[in-house]
C-alpha cells in the first residue's frame, strides 16, 4: 500500500511545487515508485518544473470525469522510469474536482505506487480541500517570513482538524548570512512558533531557479539545495539524517575581496 | 391459437407484433408455438428482429429471441429499434458530419488577440489568428490553423480527423501540435533558435513534420 503525502503551505510562492518536484525525484532516485499529482487546477506549474509540459494529453480532470483511464493520463518522467506525473487541467477551475473524487483517485493509485505526492494549490479553499482529502501525511512548506509562517500556522490547524496524522515542516529559502545578522528568523524560531517536527531546511539557492528553468529537478546534485532535498527524501523514508551545515562557503574571490574591504 | 402473436416477415427481418393486452407468460408460450409451427417455412436463415405492440424490457427481448432460436433454426442477428425519431436523428447527424467535413478546410474565420495560458479557442472551421498563442493556451480547429504571430502553445488541427489539415505560424515554437490523431511534442532541449521564420506543420505517413513554408511545401497543400 502506498503512502499519500500532501505538500502544502497556505501562502503562495514559498516552494510547494519545487519541493514536490524535488522530493518526488529524490524518492524515485532511491528506487521508489512515485506519482506526483498537480492539484492546482487552472494554474498548473508542476509539469513545467518537471519539464514534461509538452507530453500532456490528458489531465486530472479528464481522469475524474472518466474521459480517459488513469494510465493514459500518467506521464513518465524523462529521467526516472519509476516516476510519473498526473498533470492538472489548465482550462478548468478548482470546482471541477471534489474531495470524494480525489479520495477515490488516490485510493486507486495506492495499489500501484509507493508514494503519491500531491502538490497543493495556495489558499485554503476548494483546491486545498481536494488536495488534503486523500492524504495520509502532510509536508508544510514555509519560508522564514512572518506572513508565510502565519499562513503555515493556519494550515497546520486545518490539517489537524481534518485528521491528517503526521505533519512535518520544511523551512525553505533560508539564508544563513541573514540569520546570523539577525535579519531573518532561524529554522529554530520557525519550529518554535509552529510547534511541529522539522523534516528539512532548504537554503536559498540560485540553482533552484536554474533547475526550474531547465525543467530538471536538482535533488541529489552537488549544490546545497540538492543535498537538502535528498536529505528530506531520506527522512521521509524514515532514515535519521543530520542537518546540513548551511554555512555559506565563500569563494576564493569573495574572501579576497573581503580582505580589501577592511 | 389466437392472434396475440403476429409474425410479419421480410427478406432480412422479422417484425414480431405482440398484443399489448396479453400477459408476458402467454406471449412466451404463443411465440414458442408459432415459431415451432412455422419452423420449416423459415429454414436456417439469419434475420434481424424488431418488436411491436407489447413493451418489452431488454431482458424480455433476449428471452423471446432465445425462445425463437430454440423452436426453429432461425438465428437472430440483431434487434432493430423501430423508432422513426431515432432513425431520422441518426441520419441527420451523419449527413451533417459529411457536409461539414467537406467544407471545413475551405471556410474559415478570423480571431484577433493573444491567447493566454488557460484559454481555449475551439472552432468548427479553419481559423486565422492575428496574435500569439502563449504557452498553456490551446487552439482546436476542425480545419487548418494559421497564426499570424508566434505559436508557443498547443494546437489541434483537423480535430474531426482530417489528416490533410495543417498549421502555419510566423514563429513556430509549439509545445504540442496535434493533427487528426497524431500528436507531436516539442523537443526537450530546444536549441536557441531565436530566428523568426514562417513554418508549416503537416501530417505525412503518420508523422508530423515542421518545415519552412517554401514553394514546394505550398504546392503540396491540399485544401
Amino acid at each position: 500500500m502506498g503512502e499519500v503525502i500532501v505538500i502544502t503551505s497556505g501562502k503562495g510562492g514559498v516552494g510547494k511545487t519545487t519541493s514536490t518536484a524535488n522530493i518526488g525525484t529524490g524518492l524515485a532516485m532511491m528506487g521508489k515508485k512515485v506519482v506526483l499529482i498537480d492539484t492546482d487546477i487552472g494554474l498548473r506549474n508542476l509539469d513545467v518544473i518537471m519539464g514534461l509540459e509538452n507530453r500532456i494529453v490528458y489531465n486530472l480532470v479528464d481522469v475524474v470525469e472518466n474521459n480517459c483511464r488513469i494510465k493514459q493520463a500518467l506521464i513518465k518522467d524523462k529521467r526516472y522510469p519509476n516516476l510519473y506525473l498526473l498533470p492538472s487541467a489548465q482550462t478548468k477551475d478548482k470546482s471541477a474536482v471534489t474531495p470524494e473524487q480525489m479520495k477515490k483517485l488516490t485510493g486507486e493509485l495506492r495499489n500501484e505506487f509507493d508514494y503519491i505526492l500531491l502538490d497543493c494549490p495556495a489558499g485554503i479553499e476548494q483546491g486545498f480541500k481536494n488536495a488534503i482529502a486523500g492524504a495520509d501525511r502532510a509536508l508544510v512548506v514555509t519560508t522564514p517570513e512572518v506572513s508565510a509562517v502565519r499562513d503555515a500556522d493556519r494550515i497546520i490547524g486545518l490539517l489537524e482538524a481534518n485528521e491528517i496524522k503526521q505533519t512535518h515542516l520544511i523551512v525553505n529559502r533560508l539564508r544563513t548570512d541573514m540569520v546570523k545578522e539577525g535579519n531573518m528568523m532561524s529554522s529554530d524560531d520557525v519550529v518554535e512558533i509552529l510547534a511541529v517536527d522539522l523534516i528539512g531546511i532548504v537554503p536559498d539557492d540560485e540553482h533552484i531557479v536554474i533547475s526550474a528553468n531547465n525543467g530538471e529537478p536538482l535533488t541529489g546534485s552537488d549544490c546545497q539545495a540538492g543535498q537538502a532535498y535528498m536529505n528530506i527524501c531520506k527522512r521521509v523514508l524514515g532514515e535519521e539524517v543530520p542537518y546540513l551545515d548551511l554555512e555559506v562557503t565563500k569563494t576564493f574571490f569573495q574572501k579576497f575581496a573581503a580582505i580589501f574591504r577592511r | 391459437m389466437n392472434d396475440t402473436v403476429v409474425i410479419k416477415g421480410s427478406k432480412s427481418g422479422i417484425i414480431l407484433v405482440l398484443s399489448p393486452d396479453a400477459s408476458y407468460e402467454t406471449l412466451k408460450k404463443d411465440v414458442a408455438a408459432k415459431f415451432q409451427a412455422s419452423a420449416s417455412f423459415w429454414g436456417a436463415a439469419s434475420k434481424a428482429i424488431s418488436f411491436k405492440g407489447y413493451e418489452l424490457s431488454d431482458e424480455q427481448k433476449n428471452e423471446i429471441i432465445d425462445i425463437i432460436q430454440n423452436n426453429c433454426q432461425l438465428s437472430i442477428v440483431c434487434i432493430m429499434e423501430d423508432d422513426p425519431l431515432v432513425e431520422s436523428a441518426f441520419r441527420k447527424s451523419i449527413e451533417d458530419h459529411a457536409i461539414k467535413d467537406k467544407d471545413i478546410s475551405n471556410t474559415g474565420q478570423f480571431y484577433k488577440g493573444n491567447l493566454r495560458s488557460g484559454q481555449v479557442l475551439d472552432v468548427e472551421t479553419s481559423i486565422i489568428i492575428i496574435g500569439d498563442i502563449k504557452p498553456g493556451a490551446k487552439v482546436i480547429s476542425k480545419g487548418n490553423v494559421i497564426i499570424l504571430g508566434s505559436l508557443k502553445g498547443n494546437v489541434y488541427a483537423g480535430a474531426s480527423g482530417n489528416p490533410n489539415a495543417f498549421v502555419v505560424a510566423l514563429d513556430m515554437h509549439p509545445v504540442q501540435i496535434r493533427i487528426a490523431d497524431t500528436i507531436a511534442r516539442s523537443p526537450d532541449n530546444p536549441g536557441k533558435s531565436s530566428k523568426y521564420e514562417t513554418k508549416i506543420a503537416f501530417l505525412e505517413d503518420g508523422n508530423i513534420y515542421i518545415e519552412p513554408l517554401d514553394k514546394d511545401v505550398i504546392s503540396d497543400i491540399r485544401l
